[in-house]
């Protein structure tokens, strides 16, 4: 208790040095809890972002022979059919789900309006491993499959865009001139990271089937699609899962299964693998630690400083009977009262901060900072270690203090 | 007085003492054989020029340092033998210190600053406030508890210094030129203050260079060089 007072008596008694020693404790531990959070909250802004449009998955396009697999000048374009998917499906053994996806632009009219858009043909699987919510209807069976039905699932722009906000499910709009039925709406996505074409919420999907069927390609017979989606059984897997359906693939068109130009790959996984989150966290936590270590140091140098100023009361102290462990305790609890009230503090606006943020309601994806437990522990965890070094350096001084030198009566 | 009782044990005895100090320059050889035995009651000033030695040997005697050669018992106990803490918990509560400088705490009250020793002790905080407000009393000063040192004449810093040196009824009071710093009639004051704590039956060794203070007490030490000069008892009493 004593030891309290005399920390705030300490503070009290030179108030603009105690106001920046407490601002660097204040600062430094609010720092800490919100650029780790903060790191952490761009580390789940950053997965959402690029998981929006499949989580674990993986796509592959068709391009052209690379020019060290050809002798040709002329390199010669290549494209996947719905048929080789469906080989692939049944080969791979690491892949959980494998689909095709085929996308166009064709005029689409509903009512008064006429805009093009992208048509994407879709396969009950695909749209597993997308796994985007649905707002209202249904999603597109194996059964329209089977029977090339003319069925729509629109994104959100894209109804908002033909139908207005009264659209429902059972409107029918017209692609290319032909009726469909409107079976269901997508969820609104946000802001994607990754995309391969236009952003889901401006897409138009029906079944893959149907748009084969309707929409050929005019030099071939082959149902071709755009793009072969699978899922990864898990985010470790994505190279050998890639690795397999290229070797399947390429057998199909007849490429080398290196050759990265005639298969093109990507994933958000791998993606995200190459942004150096993790390195980012450590940097985060680095620069904010290094505050309040600055924060420690003035902590350090107001102690000791506090420790030259009373060495007579220390002199005081060890004559009346204090041992120099009581002198010791003393200083170190002087201490610590102090830099657990600016570290107190610090968390209050830390922890604040965060709550605020978090209660804007900011746009979709702007990083808000995460609080957890982990982050709060590694706040007191560093101003625990910052307390300790400026609090027994100071105090383990005061103890050695030689009471006769400093109660000499010249004094 | 005190001397006359039939084979008395002595509070302090010293034997051959010395002391040298290592300062950056030179090696300084403050005391060079002191032999002195106290007994209990006594009062005793030790008197001397500057640099004499005389607050080496009252450091020496309040246990804030230790001889490097020689002996000293302090209720037959030989400090040599204790470690830091023991000689903590000696100092606490058996010798009391009155400075010149007073040395009060001066962000605490009067009272506060006489319980100070007793915060080492285990002593609860209610007896501690009882017992530093009888020391108070003691010293007249009861009404003055709760200032703080700064709000009180100089004289009466010293009397609470001396409540503070007696507050844990030590077996010794050790004093360093206790009314250097104050005026002939407040130092008078605090000079009969001490002649009351005698009269108590209380032990009391004073430094000072003032030859009246070492004219009043009934034995009184010269030091010159690091050794004891001349020791003279003066008759019955102190002389006024």
């Amino acid at each position: 208790m004593e030891a309290v007072r005399q920390a705030f008596r300490l503070l009290w008694a030179h108030k603009v040095r105690s106001a920046l020693t407490l601002f660097g404790l204040v600062w430094g531990t609010a720092a800490v809890i919100f650029l780790v959070g903060w790191g952490a909250g761009v580390k789940t802004m950053v997965e959402t972002g690029f998981n929006k449009t499949g989580k674990n998955m993986g796509q592959m396009w068709a391009g052209r022979i690379g020019e060290e697999y050809t002798p040709a000048v002329d390199r010669r374009h290549l494209w996947f059919t719905w048929q080789d998917v469906q080989y692939a499906r049944k080969r791979t053994r690491i892949a959980t789900l494998v689909a095709a996806e085929k996308r166009w632009y064709l005029p689409v009219t509903a009512g008064p309006k006429a805009v093009k858009m992208e048509i994407r043909g879709v396969e009950v699987e695909s749209q597993e491993i997308r796994a985007l919510p649905l707002a209202a209807g249904r999603v597109i069976t194996q059964s329209d499959l089977d029977h090339r039905r003319r069925v729509t699932i629109l994104g959100a722009d894209a109804r908002l865009d033909l139908l207005g906000p009264g659209g429902r499910v059972g409107d029918r709009i017209r692609i290319d001139g032909k009726s469909f039925e409107v079976v269901g709406f997508l969820e609104r996505v946000g802001t994607q990271f990754g995309r391969d074409g236009e952003e889901v919420d401006d897409q138009i999907w029906i079944p893959l089937s149907t748009h084969v069927a309707f929409w050929p390609m005019e030099w071939t017979d082959d149902d071709v699609i755009s793009y072969v989606l699978y899922r990864m059984p898990h985010r470790d897997l994505a190279d050998e899962s890639e690795a397999e359906l290229r070797r399947i693939l390429a057998g199909r068109i007849h490429v080398g299964p290196t050759d990265e130009e005639a298969i093109v790959g990507w994933s958000p996984v791998k993606t995200l693998r190459a942004i150096p989150l993790d390195q980012q966290d450590g940097v985060m936590y680095a620069l904010s630690a290094a505050t309040l270590v600055i924060g420690g140091i003035g902590v350090l140098n107001m102690m000791l400083d506090s420790v030259r100023q009373r060495r007579r009361e220390i002199g005081i102290r060890l004559a009346v009977g204090a041992r120099r462990r009581d002198v010791l305790l003393q200083f170190f609890l002087e201490t610590l009262t102090i830099v657990g009230f600016g570290g107190g503090l610090g968390v209050l606006l830390g922890v604040g901060g965060c709550l605020v943020l978090e209660a804007l309601a900011l746009p979709d994806l702007i990083p808000v900072p995460e609080l957890s437990l982990g982050v709060l522990g590694m706040a007191l965890g560093t101003m625990g270690g910052v307390g300790l070094v400026s609090g027994l350096v100071p105090a383990w001084l005061a103890s050695r203090t030689d009471p006769a030198l400093t109660l000499r009566a010249e004094g | 007085m005190g001397e006359a009782t039939a084979n008395p044990t002595p509070v302090i005895d010293l034997s051959s003492v010395h002391k040298r100090y290592q300062t950056e320059r030179v090696d300084v050889h403050a005391l060079r054989g002191i032999d002195l035995l106290i007994l209990p009651g006594e009062y005793v000033t030790v008197m001397g020029p500057s640099g004499s030695g005389k607050t080496t040997l009252l450091e020496i005697l309040g246990c804030l340092s230790r001889p490097t050669d020689g002996v000293y018992r302090l209720q037959q106990q030989s400090i040599s033998d204790l470690d830091g803490d023991e000689l903590a918990k000696l100092r606490g509560e058996e010798i009391g210190f009155v400075f010149q400088a007073f040395n009060l705490l001066p962000r605490l009250s009067a009272v506060e600053n006489v319980e100070l020793p007793l915060t080492y002790r285990r002593v609860s905080r209610r007896e501690r406030r009882e017992r530093a407000m009888d020391a108070l009393d003691r010293v007249g000063l009861a009404r003055r508890a709760d200032h703080l040192p700064t709000e009180i004449s100089g004289g009466e810093r010293q009397r609470v210094a001396v409540a503070r040196a007696l507050v844990n009824r030590p077996a010794i009071l050790l004093a360093d030129e206790p009314t250097g710093n104050l005026d002939t009639k407040t130092g008078e004051e605090v000079l009969a203050l001490f002649d009351q704590v005698h009269a108590d039956g209380n032990t009391l060794v004073i430094v000072t260079h003032d030859p009246k203070i070492g004219a009043r007490a009934p034995r009184c030490l010269t030091i010159r060089d690091g050794l004891i000069d001349r020791d003279i008892r003066n008759g019955e009493g102190g002389g006024r």
